[in-house]
């Protein structure tokens, strides 16, 4: 049976080579890879943004860009108006004995905390060069916010890796090749699971792929490729369920939106609900995954950890096929 | 008539699936979520390990200060594990971080290193004079570092009475900003309602293709942008319940149900025409498939603006995604602008017949033969 599912991957991989979804579903992830390359320094750079007068004051201006994104207006109105744009931005204006702060009056405390005490600094003339503090660094250079991202890039791969698996299933099922398999020596599952390889080929090379892009080449590649393992049966799954359980393109759409669901609720439960309140994400395979993952890319997970984190995402995924076989059984017929 | 009739046709076939189900499931289940299991505010306190290596009089002056903003105004002594090892702290809870006073630069340095948050060592150094030690992890920004070097070169109690007596002059201030919970809802019902209809365009149009309903189509009275139409309305319907699902029980009748049924309606059409415009194109659902996802990837970059205000570049405004996320809050805020959901209406509404009039072009030309 191996040799008969090795030979449908070998045909599919050629078949697939002279395909747009498979250099798809590699290049997509790759060009996700590189936008959050492109996308990290600048979010990572976010401090308080000004709104000066230009030439008003240079020397202020110079100060302010040390600690701070300044931009310069021509005069007091258009300092106004760029204060009233959408995004957060305070104004700093010239005042018969100082300067006064403009805002529009919904920035966050924090945005106007970090306005009012730059200016209290360059009023009371504290220079970068007098710096008394010391700052010592342990050299991470991977923000939070990209290790974040990343993080959700592959899951997004599983779950396209899935969607995909689920759409060839549907096209062999619509176009009743699987019922053409009856009268071949290959079982329908074995031409089935066949069909889902490629995908899972492709989402493992397409992570591992994001993960050098992105710069993580110095995690524990071996580790990576072990939750990467474990989000391809993830992916084969939901390909499997949705695939199977859809009669058409319209169930397999349905689907998918709501795989995204617990997706999305687990990395908002795991990066935003504090305590024992994580509890409730535990049965979501999805949550193990992204704190796996959230492990390796913060290098400070062991072993055992992680094999304890791979082992609950297979038990969870054993059990919902287990519950689920009946109806791939049937799906399949 | 013709179109009343094909959309009355396209609702019952719609009721009998699955997919209109799975819309109000979904709108459900985010209810749930924003009832249950997100706060009206988030909190968002931050972990600081502190070591005051100064002479006990000094350290306790330190200490008590920071006491005075304790919840209890007292500390508890805990025990911190990092790299293995067992730390003795003094833990002071306050309402923005949790301060652990350690008795060590080594247990500084471990935990900072180990839980990643920012460590001190505050001692005196040749001169007699406060020396500030921080570690940091590395990735923080160059301003956000200069401004950390500088921030003890003058006395904490002066800044504060300093900032305390600054001019601020605020444009507006009948501001009142939304919870953690309202500010959720824009992005939530702006991709389950709004955009998701790209990706349900297309699969209804493929569907129909494969069930042979368009050759059908075409020895029928009834012109293909009717059918479109019909499809799409829908596609707007489930859009506009599964919208109102989700904010009539959170926000309650304050805001203006007319302006929010505007901007969904017309931010639906617009996707929902897109959708089509690049389902015309393919011949393969998948390949169709492929487009409206990394479609869908590009419009959820704004979201990222959403959450991070302070972060804004010009080409995010031009995502399509990012006037509808800031329509729908200018919505839900009370005193909101007006204008902006109504000129963001106009710019879904007109963008939407542009492209529907292209694709009706394209269909016309494809779906028959």
């Amino acid at each position: 049976m191996l040799k008969k599912i090795w030979i449908i991957f070998i045909r599919d991989i050629r078949v697939n080579t002279r395909e747009f979804m498979t250099l798809y579903m590699i290049i997509i992830p790759l060009v996700l890879a590189v936008g959050i390359n492109f996308l990290s320094p600048g979010i990572n750079d976010t401090s308080v943004n000004l709104a000066l007068i230009e030439n008003e004051n240079t020397e202020q201006a110079a100060y302010f860009d040390d600690f701070a994104h300044v931009e310069l207006f021509s005069d007091e109105q258009r300092v106004e108006d760029r204060v009233r744009a959408r995004d957060d931005v305070v104004g700093i204006l010239p005042k018969d004995n100082g300067y006064y702060i403009m805002t529009q009056g919904n920035e966050s405390e924090l945005v106007l905390g970090y306005a009012k005490l730059l200016n209290v600094l360059y009023e009371s003339d504290v220079q970068l060069e007098d710096a008394r503090s010391e700052i010592i660094e342990f050299g991470r250079t991977v923000p939070p916010l990209k290790k974040m991202l990343v993080n959700v890039l592959l899951l997004l791969i599983s779950m396209l890796a899935g969607m995909l698996i689920a759409m060839n299933i549907l096209e062999e099922k619509v176009d009743q090749t699987v019922s053409a398999i009856n009268v071949t020596p290959t079982s329908r599952s074995a031409f089935i699971l066949g069909k889902s390889l490629t995908g899972m080929f492709v989402a493992l090379f397409s992570s591992i792929a994001c993960l050098l892009i992105t710069g993580f080449y110095n995690i524990n590649l071996g580790q990576a490729a072990l939750v990467v393992f474990s989000l391809t049966i993830l992916s084969l799954l939901i390909g499997f369920i949705q695939g199977i359980n859809s009669d058409d393109a319209m169930e397999a759409a349905g689907s998918v939106k709501l795989m995204f669901l617990p997706m999305a609720g687990s990395i908002a439960g795991y990066e935003l609900v504090t305590g024992n309140w994580k509890i409730f994400f535990y049965w979501s395979p999805f949550y193990w995954a992204y704190r796996a993952n959230d492990m390796i890319l913060s290098k400070s997970g062991t072993w055992p950890q992680l094999i304890l984190y791979i082992g609950i995402i297979l038990v969870i995924c054993g059990v919902a096929y287990a519950l689920l076989a009946p109806r791939i059984r049937k799906g399949l017929q | 008539m013709k179109l009343l009739s094909s959309f009355k046709k396209e609702l019952i076939l719609a009721s009998r699936g699955f997919y209109f189900y799975v819309e109000l499931i979904f709108a459900l289940v985010i209810l749930a979520v924003l009832l249950f299991a997100i706060p009206q505010n988030f909190s968002s306190t931050s972990t600081e390990y502190l070591y005051f290596n100064l002479p006990q009089e000094e350290k306790e002056i330190f200490i008590n200060n920071i006491l005075e903003d304790d919840l209890d105004a007292k500390s508890e002594m805990v025990e911190i594990e990092a790299d293995g090892k067992i730390f003795n702290a003094e833990l002071i809870i306050t309402d923005e971080s949790e301060i652990y006073i350690v008795d060590s630069e080594e247990a500084v340095r471990a935990l900072a290193d180990s839980e990643k948050v920012m460590g001190a060592v505050i001692e005196l150094d040749g001169d007699n004079q406060l020396h500030y030690k921080y570690y940091l992890q590395g990735y923080e920004s160059t301003r956000l570092k200069n401004l950390i070097s500088i921030l003890q070169n003058e006395s904490t109690n002066v800044l504060e009475e300093r900032i305390e007596n600054q001019d601020v002059r605020p444009l507006s201030t009948d501001y009142e900003p939304l919870n953690d919970r309202e500010n959720t809802i824009p992005p939530l019902i702006a991709f389950s309602g709004g955009l998701m209809g790209m990706f349900i365009m297309a699969s209804y149009i493929f569907l129909d293709k494969k069930e042979g309903v368009i050759e059908a189509y075409a020895v029928t009275a009834s012109s293909v942008w009717r059918y479109l139409m019909s499809k799409i309305f829908v596609v707007l319907l489930t859009s506009v319940v599964s919208g109102l699902i989700i904010i009539m029980p959170v926000i309650g009748f304050r805001i203006n149900y007319g302006l929010l049924l505007l901007l969904l309606l017309t931010a639906g059409f617009f996707a929902s025409s897109l959708g089509l415009l690049v389902a015309s194109f393919y011949n393969n659902l998948m390949k169709a498939f492929s487009v409206i996802y990394l479609l869908i990837i590009i419009l959820m970059v704004p979201s990222i603006a959403y959450f991070i205000p302070g972060w804004d570049p010009f080409w995010i405004k031009i995502i399509p995604s990012y006037p509808l996320l800031q329509g729908f809050k200018e919505i839900i805020l009370p005193n909101g602008d007006i204008a902006y959901p109504l000129i963001v209406s106009a710019g879904f509404l007109a963008v939407g017949i542009i492209l529907f009039a292209i694709t009706n072009i394209r269909f016309k030309k494809t779906l028959s033969v």
